[in-house]
C-alpha cells in the first residue's frame, strides 16, 4: 500500500489550526487516507477530531496510507503539507 | 504528555462550567468564552482578542456541534495557566454555517495545548458522548463525561 513517511514541521504540532487546514486538505483530495502516529495508533486523515486525538508534537514522525485510486498524488500533497510550518503567523 | 492521560477535569473549575448561555453569534460566544477564562484566572483580558483573531484565520468549529476557541501562538503570553471553559448554548450559536452548541475555551501555555486537545477530541469522537456533552445539564454530567477519557 501506497504511504509517506513525514516528520512534523508545524512548530507547535498537530493542532487545531494546522489539524484543521489537513483534515481539510485530507477531505478535499477525495481519496481515503489513513493517519498513523509514533505510537502506532490509525485515523481517518480527513477527521479533525481523529487527526487531534493523536496528540502529535512538533518533529514527530507520522505515516500516512492510503490504497485508493489516486492515492499517490493525494499522499504526494498532504505529505509536503505536514512537511510545511502551517502555524507560522 | 501526549499518551490521552491528561485530566481534563483538572483544568475545569465548576464556575467555569456555564450551560445556559446564549450568544447572538460566533465572536459573542468567543467573548463568553474568554470572559468565563479571565474570571477563572487562566488569562490576561488580551487573550480574548486572540482567540478572536485565531478564529478568523481558521474556524474552531471540530464537528458533532462543538468548537474549541483558543488563541494564538502570539496570545500565549497572556496565558497564567492552563485551563478549561465549558460553555453550552441551548438555543445553538451560528459558527461559520454550523450549529455549534457547546464551545469548550482553552488556555494552554507552552505545548500543553496538545495533550488537552487529544484527550478532548477522544471524548468527542464517541458520538454518544458528544451528544452527551451537548445535553448535558448538570456541572457533574460535564465532569463524568470529560473524566471517562481512555489511555488509549
Amino acid at each position: 500500500m501506497p504511504e509517506r513517511t513525514v516528520t512534523i514541521a508545524s512548530s507547535v504540532g498537530l493542532h487545531a489550526r494546522p489539524a484543521s487546514l489537513f483534515s481539510q486538505a485530507a477531505a478535499k483530495t477525495g481519496v481515503p487516507v489513513t493517519l498513523t502516529s509514533a505510537a502506532g495508533k490509525s485515523v481517518n486523515a480527513a477527521s479533525i477530531l481523529g487527526v487531534l486525538s493523536l496528540g502529535i508534537g512538533h518533529g514527530e514522525e507520522v505515516v500516512l496510507s492510503s490504497d485508493a485510486e489516486g492515492a499517490d498524488a493525494a499522499l504526494d500533497e498532504l505529505a509536503t503539507l505536514l512537511g510545511t510550518d502551517l502555524d507560522k503567523e | 504528555m501526549s499518551d490521552g492521560t491528561t485530566d481534563l477535569t483538572a483544568l475545569l473549575a465548576e464556575s467555569s462550567i456555564r450551560l445556559s448561555e446564549s450568544a447572538a453569534s460566533r465572536d459573542d460566544a468567543i467573548r463568553l468564552a474568554g470572559a468565563a477564562l479571565v474570571e477563572a484566572g487562566a488569562v490576561d483580558a488580551s487573550y480574548v482578542d486572540a482567540m478572536l483573531e485565531r478564529e478568523q484565520s481558521v474556524s474552531t468549529y471540530v464537528g458533532e456541534g462543538v468548537a474549541i476557541p483558543h488563541g494564538t501562538l502570539a496570545g500565549k503570553d497572556s496565558v497564567r495557566q492552563d485551563a478549561l471553559v465549558v460553555l453550552r448554548f441551548p438555543e445553538g450559536v451560528d459558527w461559520d454555517g454550523n450549529h455549534v452548541s457547546v464551545a469548550v475555551g482553552i488556555a494552554a501555555k507552552g505545548n500543553g495545548h496538545i495533550a488537552l486537545l487529544s484527550a478532548l477530541a477522544e471524548v468527542l469522537m464517541d458520538p454518544d458522548k458528544a451528544a452527551a456533552l451537548r445535553s448535558a445539564e448538570t456541572p457533574a454530567a460535564v465532569y463524568e463525561l470529560l473524566s471517562d477519557t481512555d489511555a488509549d
